[in-house]
């Protein structure tokens, strides 16, 4: 191993060497590029949060710093509920998801069903939360599908009951919509990794030999993939932890609001017409990214936790913890999940096309494309919108992601932790506590290029997943090609462009799915950098989804799901027919 | 003699004195109306062809589609293009010119026109965030008969002074599921406050309000205040009027606290969880879950039902002890980009044309603020309507109106409701 790399080193130096044409020096630029586009953005975006909670906001005529905000936040009635159920709702259905996830994948590595579950979840994950929100909403609603399967053969009910879901105070609802929308995630990511053929050749190879020797499948997977899976699965949990813990949507819909999570609370403050208000909501922004690091910190700790507890397991040749009753919890809990998401789906379209359709009917009275029909009318804009941003957005971040794994693969330095960690910057920062902020920035900088500014913020969300999905593959492209291509004579950027990119078809084509996917789904990014001029789908869905029918939102939910769904099914079948040959 | 030459002299100098001032007097006035209308032609040539942003809640589809249709009557008429930003919330957009003047953008604002009132138009009004002293020279504000009609020149109680001007008038109403409240002994349709408590406690779980400081909800507990009050000695009621204090804060509000105490544990999830918004609310009528709604908007209900949202048992009608009604206005940020455009705008939304279109119960129903003796016949056909809807409010059902309270209690109820009821125990 180490002489392969030896030689990669000697390799490059003397391509680098050789050609320092326009393209190698743009390819070294753009790591600095990409530093700077996303630090810039978030720490100006913290500071301009950070002055108001200390009390300087020349705005409200208030000069002076002082702990004005913090006194206000601290006195704020029910701030211990509120942040109590921003942790536990973030801590919890991460968990959850993550231990639901490793579950799937250790029943059924190896096993067609895998890709039968990816297949039926990975739609999931192009489901705006907002709009996901509304279809678990509704099925757990009391007048909801559950309900009526059961009303009133069952119940007796001829009127909605009393119910506590959705909104429990405990925010049960939103730690069940968070789980169920963040699996097919890791899901997915960890496919994405086992997918690599370098890597997932080697673990599955591993995982025969360990099934050769008698273990248990679960087993197996647990004590063989999973400590080489892991920390390539860390930093996508950790955008998950710290998403759960300071998202809007999910809680807005689906949480309590006497009190609201920390998140909602901060919101309200901001966009409440008592402006004072917002010096006090700087100060919760603060305390947002306190808890979201205390977080991070917590899961981070009870990793190594975990790795000291659990080290002698993995080598004390127990081959059997009861694996087959755990295959079959599995199984039970996936049809549970599928089942769960299939009839929140079904809902979601039978509301669509719904006329009058009073509870406890289990079937809509009427059917009727009124709503597709009026939606459609008003949709077009928002739809080249949506569109528009998303393609630009993925574009960008695809080409400088690319540059920028080039230029390390070029210099034969792997990317430093600074960096690294940089870029999930904006994933791991709550977006609430630097997007006020970053705002108040961009009006200071342009004001009417509505456009530049939403596209500029998407970016920040999008680049981290489209690199996050890119990395790996990239990273772990055989390098003996490049070497063969370079040594006979072609330049690193004939390389890059016939050798490298072609082989990386499929997962270029999954990154700019799901860059699309992420771009279509921001919320609170688009009307904040846009002023509320450039309506999405996703925007025009949240204020439909908090100002009218269940039906046109649902209409709206399914044109959301359908938009990055045609992507990811271009992603699926194109390299089918496209650089076959590059493909294993 | 000489004093006779001395008295003709004077009587001429009087004379020619009083015809001066007369032709003075004349021709201020006449100055002064073609003053108006020079400023009006003024701004006429300046606003034309320009493109208006017009900031206004976007959660109703029926208020969407009349905006869509003055956007196409003005660029007809002026060639100006009117963009609708749909707002889920008001305080959006004030956010939005408050972020501006921060960062010193004092003439290329983002927002040209508002849709505004009460507690939004306070804070604009207070942190001088709108322009003054246009929306009274606008030639149709004198179809509002300005004189003799407070409702467009005080907003919640706070002088508009010429910073917005009037679009329409609404007042809270009631609609109810008319298979849930069907009439037997227990279950009879509640046409006052205090019978609405007595039905919600022989009903549990049917009847709740949006969560403050949702506006829809605010408005039910200022409903509720003014309700309680009647019986209240003359200076009490007045306080009502004037700005919330320390002093008059506890002696105003405990009446309500009281009646809300009672309701609360009757309410929708024993009022340990309110809705977010009034159309949330709708939904849960359309649920079934609820039983009873208000709205501030009558018109909604019956286009709800068009749109299968609302169950055809849905029937709408207005409180016996009477109606908080208020006036929306209209009002330009004192940065707007294209202010003149924007009072081209305003001027045609308050013509006959546009207002009898909007109080057609089939397109949006918002009653006029305009006077019908200002209108000549021609204008006053115009507002004749069309039969309603079963499920739209009977007309004329609003028999008494209640007066909005001064808006600083909107923050004082807010504040008490917080405390009180914001953290479930």
């Amino acid at each position: 191993m180490s002489v392969i790399s030896k030689s990669v080193a000697v390799n490059t130096k003397a391509t680098s060497h050789c050609s320092t044409d326009m393209f190698t020096r743009i390819v070294k630029l753009s790591p600095r590029f990409l530093l700077a586009l996303l630090i810039l953005p978030v720490i100006g975006g913290l500071i301009s949060v950070l002055l108001p909670a200390f009390g300087y906001a020349p705005v409200l005529e208030h000069t002076t710093f002082g702990l004005h905000g913090f006194t206000m936040l601290v006195q704020t009635p029910g701030l211990t509920h509120m942040v109590m159920l921003s942790v536990g709702t973030g801590l919890i259905s991460t968990l959850l998801a993550f231990v639901i996830t490793l579950m799937i994948l250790a029943a059924f590595f190896n096993s067609p069903w895998l890709n039968r579950i990816q297949r039926l979840l990975s739609p999931i994950l192009v489901i705006p939360h907002a709009a996901a929100a509304i279809a678990v909403g509704f099925l757990i609603a009391p007048s909801g599908m559950i309900s009526r399967l059961v009303s009133p053969w069952l119940s007796g009910w001829e009127l909605a009951p009393n119910g506590m879901f959705p909104h429990d105070s405990f925010g049960i609802s939103i730690i069940l919509g968070l789980t169920l929308k963040e699996l097919p995630f890791l899901l997915l990511m960890a496919l994405g990794v086992l997918a690599q053929p370098e890597l997932g050749k080697k673990l599955r190879q591993q995982h025969k030999v360990a099934l050769n020797l008698g273990y248990c499948p679960m087993t197996a997977f647990l004590k063989v993939i999973l400590p080489s899976l892991y920390p390539l699965l860390r930093l996508p949990i950790l955008a998950v932890l710290a998403y759960a813990s300071a998202s809007v949507e999910m809680p807005l819909i689906l949480g309590p609001n006497t009190p609201p999570t920390l998140a909602v609370a901060i919101m309200h403050w901001f966009n409440d017409v008592d402006l004072n208000l917002r010096i006090k909501a700087s100060a919760g922004a603060l305390l947002q990214l306190l808890l979201t690091a205390g977080l991070l910190a917590f899961w981070l700790g009870g990793e190594k936790a975990i790795k000291a507890l659990f080290n002698d397991l993995l080598t004390n040749g127990e081959r059997e913890y009861g694996g087959i009753y755990w295959q079959k919890i599995t199984t039970v809990l996936t049809v549970f999940v599928i089942g769960f998401i299939l009839l929140s789906l079904i809902g979601l379209i039978m509301w669509s096309v719904a006329g009058f359709w009073r509870f406890p009917a289990a079937l809509p009275e009427q059917l009727t494309l009124l709503h597709f029909k009026s939606a459609l009318m008003q949709m077009q804009s928002p739809l080249f919108n949506t569109l528009a941003i998303g393609l630009v957005t993925t574009l960008f971040a695809i080409i400088i992601t690319l540059l920028c794994l080039e230029s390390e693969q070029l210099s034969a330095k792997p990317m430093s932790r600074f960096t690294s960690l940089i870029i999930y910057l904006p994933l791991l920062v709550p977006s609430i506590a630097f997007l006020f902020g970053l705002v108040w920035l961009q009006q200071l900088v342009n004001n009417q290029a509505a456009f530049f500014n939403v596209v500029f913020t998407h970016l920040l969300f999008v680049l981290p997943y489209v690199f996050l999905s890119l990395a790996s593959s990239y990273r772990r492209l055989d390098p003996r090609f490049a070497h063969v291509a370079a040594s006979l004579g072609a330049t690193p950027y004939k390389v890059f462009l016939h050798v490298k990119l072609p082989q990386l078809f499929a997962p270029i084509l999954i990154a700019i799915a799901l860059g699309l996917a992420i771009s279509f789904g921001q919320y609170l990014p688009t009307l904040l950098a846009g002023g509320g001029r450039i309506a999405t789908i996703t925007t025009e869905a949240v204020t439909l989804a908090n100002g009218a029918s269940r039906r046109t939102s649902a209409v709206y939910a399914i044109m959301q799901m359908a938009l990055p769904l045609i992507g990811f099914i271009l992603a699926w079948v194109l390299p089918k027919y496209f650089f076959k040959s590059a493909q294993r | 003699m000489h004093a006779t030459k001395y008295w003709q002299i004077l009587t001429r100098y009087s004379l020619c004195c009083i015809a001066f001032c007369i032709c003075l007097v004349i021709s201020f006035k006449s100055i002064a109306s073609t003053e108006l209308q020079s400023r009006w032609q003024h701004v006429e040539s300046l606003g034309k062809d320009q493109s208006v942003y017009f900031y206004a809640w976007g959660g109703d589809a029926q208020i969407n589609a009349y905006i869509q249709w003055a956007a196409k009557q003005v660029k007809a008429r002026y060639n100006i293009n009117l963009v609708h930003v749909k707002l889920s919330d008001t305080s959006e957009a004030v956010s939005r010119v408050l972020a501006e003047k921060s960062a010193n953008n004092n003439d290329k604002g983002s927002v040209d026109l508002i849709w505004i009132n009460g507690a939004n138009f306070a804070t604009m009004s207070e942190h001088s965030l709108l322009l003054k002293q246009w929306a009274n020279k606008l030639p149709n504000f004198n179809y509002t008969d300005p004189s003799n009609n407070p409702a467009v020149n005080f907003d919640f109680g706070i002088p508009t002074n010429g910073m917005e001007a009037p679009w329409g008038q609404a007042s809270l109403t009631f609609y109810y599921d008319s298979l849930a409240i069907d009439g037997t002994v227990n279950n009879t349709l509640p046409t006052t406050l205090n019978q609405l408590l007595s039905w919600s406690t022989k009903n549990p779980g049917r009847f709740s309000y949006p969560k403050p400081p949702d506006f829809l909800g605010m408005s039910f507990l200022k409903y509720a205040l003014v309700m309680l009050h009647q019986q209240s000695d003359d200076t009490l009621k007045a306080q009502l009027n004037q700005p919330a204090t320390t002093q008059n804060t506890a002696q105003v509000l405990n009446p309500l606290w009281d009646f809300l105490n009672k309701l609360h544990p009757t309410l929708w999830r024993d009022g340990s969880h309110f809705m977010q918004s009034g159309a949330q609310m709708r939904r849960l009528v359309g649920d079934t879950e609820l039983s009873i709604a208000f709205t501030f908007s009558a018109p909604e209900v019956p286009a709800a039902v068009k749109r299968y949202d609302l169950p055809k048992s849905i029937r709408s009608y207005a409180m016996q002890d009477g109606s908080l009604s208020n006036t929306h206005f209209v009002a330009i940020p004192y940065n707007a980009s294209h202010q003149q455009s924007a009072q081209i705008v305003a001027n045609f939304l308050l013509s006959p044309e546009a207002q009898a279109q909007k109080q057609q119960a089939h397109i949006w129903g918002d009653k006029t603020v305009l006077i019908q003796s200002t209108l000549n016949t021609q204008q006053q056909a115009l507002f004749k309507t069309a039969k309603p809807h079963p499920s739209a409010l009977p007309f004329n059902s609003i028999k008494r109106t209640l007066s909005e309270p001064h808006p600083s209690w909107v923050n004082a109820i807010m504040q008490g409701w917080q405390a009180r009821y914001g953290v479930s125990q």
